[in-house]
């Protein structure tokens, strides 16, 4: 018998009720300390193992962080942490990481360097810098960032006149989904998290989304939250994940196709009128061009394309049908895939809307309202000379930039010479398609700086290390967090810095310094900042300090309603089903079904993707994570590998379509998934003997992600084209 | 005076490993140690398959054989319902380790004592729940008094089907599995 | 089925790793000695003869006994992970713990034994015994012999038999469990301490009345060890697994087929020995040959319980309550 969630919610409350048990309610830091007795001593702050932003409460005893707790009242955590977080220790008292200052002394990758006093190291980095600026103009020092250290060198590059800041989190991730949603609503469906109301979803289509392997803390409380509540959940993947474990139905699409069943799907709820019609008329644009663009997508030929049976595509959209507009179409998280991305994500941006979803319970529910001022304590940044080398010729290319077109910049100086890399929080090599496009563009610089906790491969080709000091050691924020609701947290450090290592707000602020940008260097402490920051916004900074997480009052209209109507910032003020900024520019306003290359016989295409334990290469050399998941492996359908001769736990070589090799890899013989694709975690593979548990362990996906396809939309790299062989043989 | 229990909801259980990092910092168990474990089984033939996960720890029975077997009293049952382990006491013989037909135990390797799940038993007395409870993200791990008939854990075992591992033992275990499958609606 | 496990311990998966060589030659020691205990026993309470007091199977054999279960002891200890602790077997008595049972008989089966062995030293070796306490002590004892040996007769049987409870006790390794465990020590300490007598006898009709008694003891063994596997396999599925290492063949469980073999071997080939030594000899006269072949069989029933032990100390930790692989 299913516990319903109101069940549910009556027994949590039945627990508060009795006395030794109950959920400490958590009355803050200073109360907490004081009922263990005083000898812990409780922080605030927020984890940084991945960017979910989960609120943390360290536990420190004697100057030693102990134990990791989530904070109940931060809605990423809910006072629950993953693997990941609780594991955070095993980052903080790592001794591989990166203690002093480094300056490369031999060639690059030859693993030569020296230490230096910070005064040193920034000095060498200042002067350069400098001498870059002077002779290449501004624009050819250049920022790949990810996490909260960038904030302090896009400062820096700002301050410079440098406008080439990029993310890899838009053009390696999730840049072709938000720009589908935004060419659609106006708006991606994120803030902090997903806005995805999956507590209240009766239907949950996962397209490939592996929830539970994707460990985002409070998403996956909720995924777990409506699989006990008995939401039906479908999950269209080629592999049989641990969300397809949970699914009332896994159909496993043949990987690339995937967009012929949402057009599919568009065709079968228009024409037996399962669209919720009251919300079309009244929100959206575009239905009749829709309607005839779709007309072709049956369900014998979507059958045929994407090796379903008709039977389970009509079943699983009939479902969507009966319980719309509670039903939930997953916006995903890492959307680029094959090069066609965008399209895919306006098919289920479209999807959504037709279900009437957006903005209804169980769908994607709206943004909450709260605005955070911002603080600028600094002059206005200068005017970059130059356009930007990270946009290239993609109308769409988002607000991030386009690493892989920064990248091919750096390798051709066109339209300029982009001379220096300053890399904080991404293991570019790692990230990137095309590693030899990397180590060529790499080869261009004159100067190459990360700043980073870890010994990473990139890090290792560095020509100044400057080692950062970990989450548990800084402060950051203050984090505006927008939920269901708007809230503040902060990040405060647990211990002091350990070895040499500095935050990254100082070491920003120094650099600052040291290459005459005073002006843009901080004044004080990025702790008093904060402090003025939360003045700005209204925050009581010493209760922000004691309990982790404020909430903004009356920020929650998760849902339409009279009072809360949706807005769109799209040029027609409504949800475009068919895109007219997409039309404008020349692409398919309403997405069509284009067939991908497939792999021919004996070749499969390689899919990768996360391990609840691991957040790619940052975690694999963490004590407590690596020793429950050492190395990655090989997932190969038990058919093929019978076919092949290959037996469970074999070691084996991929060699892709470019001739390019892995390292030696264990397979793993099983039968969850198809027969045309293999599967691997990615973030293996390191090659940095630095890192003493993770050195040659596992094999490196990316190094086979030699070929990529770029959506000529927005200029993200399409990775799941690539075509591996299996050999035994060195 | 309470009888502590645990339910798990299997059907909730994501893989995530959370508990078993969880209970390892919290209670400081040495590498390559563990004290609860995740179990990810799978069966059947592409593409018709099924799967259960189940996390597994000490079941503190109540009818414990390795507090039975333990020469000297180091392994005991405490008055809220948990075998406890008394390190002062205990010799290293390992017959709890022969006699636990769960394999709950190990054997500390620096001091030599037997070691196992506590139930947090120090976090119990400070009011909070256990380590890998508190931290489930799922929401698969349930705890409380069974002895309290209006606690969580009574009432998931009054409204669910439940069984328990390896019954035929006569443990009589304290740790209740329900949805050992995931609802296929 | 794809099973991926998360969190496992190596002392416990893929199985139990937690005894090993230590307390397998303990094992077989204490039954050992338990067996000298009864079989001198009997040597010095067998009705109408006279008890010679030169009888090496008479006052040898009671001075080797502890000494014996001493060294199985130390070894036992060596396999205490804390030893320090040990003393914490003393400070407690757990009832219903047979390995409770067990520290404490092993303490106290010491004074019996020792004053056993006084009271059985022959006259003549009296006079060299120094320094005097000992000689008094022999005196002493000597009046008291008979009733020590009726005492070391009964520990000597409690002594081979626990250990065979404290395994059979546990549920989780259905190889061991079993009532019939008990009894197959029990007789497999019997028949080691008596071929360890006949060995060291000197008088041919002590080593030929032993003989006998052997005969029948190692008969008795093989029955309880077939009743041991065919009780198994008649059994739950666990217990049927329990025993399937022991015919198989393959590499990974060969040295579990192999002392099946040896056994299937060395019993039957040694109780066939004996029974010619006995048919053969009716005047009680032994030549070298025979000698040689007394022994030789002997030594092939001390091999024997030594594999049974080994055995089943390695192989019981193989097997699992839910084992059904």
């Amino acid at each position: 018998m299913a516990i319903s969630r109101r069940s549910f919610m009556k027994y949590v409350a039945a627990a508060a009720g009795t006395s030794v048990l109950a959920e400490s309610p958590f009355i803050g830091a200073k109360a907490r300390a004081k009922a263990e007795g005083g000898k812990a001593v409780y922080i605030t702050t927020t984890c940084e193992i991945c960017f979910w932003k989960c609120g943390v409460i360290a536990k420190v005893v004697d100057g030693k962080v102990v134990k990791l707790e989530g904070n109940p009242l931060h809605p990423q955590s809910r006072g629950k942490l993953c693997g990941r977080g609780q594991g955070g220790l095993g980052l903080l008292y790592d001794k591989d990481r990166l203690k002093v200052p480094m300056i490369r002394t031999g060639a690059r990758g030859e693993n030569r360097y020296k230490s230096a006093s910070w005064d040193e190291a920034l000095g060498y980095i200042a002067v350069r810098l400098n001498a870059i600026k002077d002779k290449y103009g501004p624009e050819a020092i250049a920022l790949f960032a990810h996490g909260s250290s960038g904030t302090y060198f896009a400062n820096l590059l700002r301050a410079l006149g440098s406008p080439n800041i990029t993310y890899p989190s838009f053009s390696q991730c999730l840049g072709a989904r938000n720009v589908a949603w935004e060419l659609t609503y106006g708006h991606a469906p994120q803030c902090t998290c997903e806005r995805v109301d999956l507590v209240n979803s009766r239907v949950v289509v996962l397209f490939g989304t592996h929830l539970g392997e994707n460990m985002h803390n409070s998403q996956t409380q909720d995924f777990a939250e409506a699989v006990g509540n008995g939401a039906r959940i479908i999950v269209v993947d080629p592999r049989y994940s641990t969300a397809a474990s949970k699914a009332s139905m896994w159909l496993p699409i043949k990987p690339g196709t995937d967009l012929a069943l949402m057009l599919t799907w568009i065709n079968i709820i228009i024409s037996e009128g399962w669209y919720d019609k009251e919300y079309v008329e009244k929100y959206t644009t575009g239905f009749e061009e829709l309607k005839d663009s779709v007309k072709k997508y049956t369900p014998e030929w979507a059958a045929k394309e994407t090796d379903l049976s008709r039977r389970q595509i009509l079943e699983a959209v009939r479902e969507l049908g009966r319980y719309s507009p509670n039903v939930m179409i997953h916006p995903g998280r890492h959307f680029s895939w094959h090069g066609n991305d965008t399209q895919r994500g306006r098919a289920m941006a479209i999807l959504t809307a037709l279900l009437g979803s957006w903005g209804r319970p169980g769908g994607i529910w709206l943004e909450c309202k709260t605005t955070f001022p911002k603080l600028v304590e600094h002059p206005e940044y200068p005017e970059p000379e130059e356009d930007a080398a990270i946009f290239g010729d993609y109308p769409f290319a988002g607000g991030e930039g386009l690493t892989n077109v920064l990248r091919e910049t750096t390798i051709s100086g066109d339209p300029y010479p982009v001379k220096a890399w300053l890399v904080t929080g991404t293991n570019l090599i790692k990230t990137m398609p095309g590693q030899e496009e990397t180590m060529k563009a790499i080869d261009n610089l004159d100067l190459l700086v990360a700043i980073d906790v870890m010994p990473t491969d990139t890090v290792m080709l560095a020509d100044v290390i400057l080692p950062e000091a970990t989450y548990l050691e800084r402060h950051d924020g203050l984090f505006a967090i927008k939920t269901m609701e708007g809230g503040v947290s902060l990040r405060q450090p647990a211990v002091d810095p350990m070895y040499q290592s500095k935050p990254g707000w100082w070491i920003g602020s120094e650099l600052c310094k040291k290459m005459g940008l005073d002006d843009y260097a901080l004044k004080g402490t990025w702790e008093e900042r904060m402090k003025r920051e939360a003045k700005l916004w209204k925050i009581d900074y010493d209760e922000l300090v004691d309990k982790g997480y404020i909430t903004i009052p009356n920020s929650r209209h998760p849902y339409i309603t009279a009072d809360n109507p949706p807005t769109f910032k799209t040029p027609s003020g409504k949800i475009e089903l068919a895109s007219s900024e997409l039309e404008e520019e020349d692409f398919d306003a309403v997405p069509v079904y284009e067939a991908l290359d497939q792999p021919p016989a004996g070749q499969y295409r390689l899919l990768y993707g996360r391990s609840p334990v691991h957040t790619f290469t940052r975690t694999v050399n963490n004590q407590w994570l690596w020793e429950l998941f050492k190395e990655n492996e090989v997932w190969l359908n038990a058919d093929e590998a019978a076919s092949q001769g290959i037996k469970n736990g074999e070691v084996v070589y991929l060699i892709n379509q470019d001739g390019v090799k892995s390292e030696p890899v264990k397979v793993k013989v099983t039968e969850r998934i198809r027969r045309d694709c293999v599967y691997m975690v990615h973030g293996f593979g390191q090659h940095s003997p630095q890192l003493s548990r993770a050195n040659n362990r596992g094999a490196d996906d990316q190094k086979l992600i030699s070929r990529y396809k770029v959506d000529p939309i927005c200029g993200v790299t399409g990775m799941r084209v690539n075509f591996v062989q299996i050999t035994k043989e060195a | 005076m309470p009888r502590y229990a645990m339910v798990i909801d299997q059907s909730r259980c994501v893989a995530c490993m959370a508990c078993v990092v969880a209970c390892k910092r919290e209670n400081d168990v040495p590498p390559e140690h563990y004290r609860t474990r995740v179990l990810e089984m799978v069966e059947g033939r592409f593409p018709k398959l099924k799967s259960e996960f189940r996390s597994e720890l000490c079941n503190h029975c109540s009818n414990a054989p390795c507090v039975t077997v333990c020469p000297t009293g180091a392994s005991h049952k405490e008055e809220d319902g948990t075998v406890q382990i008394d390190r002062n006491k205990c010799v290293g013989c390992k017959a709890c380790l022969a006699a636990c037909p769960y394999d709950a135990r190990y054997i500390n390797e620096e001091h030599g004592f037997a070691d196992k799940c506590s139930f947090c038993q120090h976090r119990l007395k400070a009011g909070k729940m256990p380590a890998c409870v508190a931290t489930c993200v799922g929401g698969s791990r349930m705890f409380g008094d069974l002895n309290d008939p209006d606690s969580l854990v009574s009432q998931l075992l009054r409204e669910n089907p439940y069984r328990v591992l390896l019954e035929a033992a006569g443990t009589k275990p304290n740790v209740f599995y329900i949805n050992q499958y995931p609802r296929k609606s | 089925m794809e099973l991926t496990i998360t969190g496992v311990n190596t002392i416990t998966y893929p199985y139990l790793h937690i005894w090993d060589w230590r307390v397998a030659v303990y094992l077989f020691l204490g039954g050992l000695t338990g067996g000298l205990m009864c079989m001198s026993a009997i040597a010095n309470l067998r009705p109408g003869k006279v008890v010679a007091r030169d009888q090496p199977c008479c006052w040898r054999i009671p001075l080797l006994a502890p000494i014996i279960l001493s060294v199985g002891m130390f070894f036992l200890f060596l396999d205490l992970e804390v030893k320090k602790n040990m003393f914490w077997f003393y400070l407690t008595f757990k009832p219903l713990s047979p390995m409770s049972w067990g520290s404490w008989l092993l303490v106290l089966i010491y004074p019996p034994m020792i004053l056993y062995a006084f009271a059985a030293v022959p006259d003549d070796f009296k006079a060299g015994m120094k320094p005097g306490l000992l000689k008094t002590w022999s005196d002493r004892m000597r009046p008291h012999l008979l009733l020590l040996a009726r005492i070391n007769f009964v520990l000597g049987i409690l002594l081979a038999i626990y250990t065979g409870i404290l395994l059979s006790t546990f549920v989780a390794r259905p190889l061991w469990n079993s009532s019939i465990l008990p009894v197959l020590f029990l007789v497999s300490g019997m028949s080691t301490g008596t071929a360890l007598m006949i060995m060291m006898a000197k008088r041919d009709e002590v080593k030929l009345f032993f003989t006998k008694v052997d005969i029948w003891l190692i008969f008795s063994e093989i029955v309880v060890l077939l009743l041991l596997f065919y009780g198994h396999y008649t059994s739950d599925a666990a217990h049927r697994a329990s025993i399937m290492p022991f015919f198989n063949a393959s590499h990974q469980f060969f040295p579990y087929f192999l002392s099946i073999v040896a056994l299937g071997i060395f019993l039957p080939l040694a109780i066939v020995l004996k029974f010619l030594e006995v048919k053969g000899e009716h005047s009680q006269h032994l030549g070298a040959s025979g000698r040689f072949l007394m022994h030789a069989s002997a030594v092939l029933v001390l091999i024997g319980g030594f594999i049974i032990r080994f055995a089943l100390v390695y192989a019981g930790q193989l097997s699992k309550f839910s084992g059904l692989s």
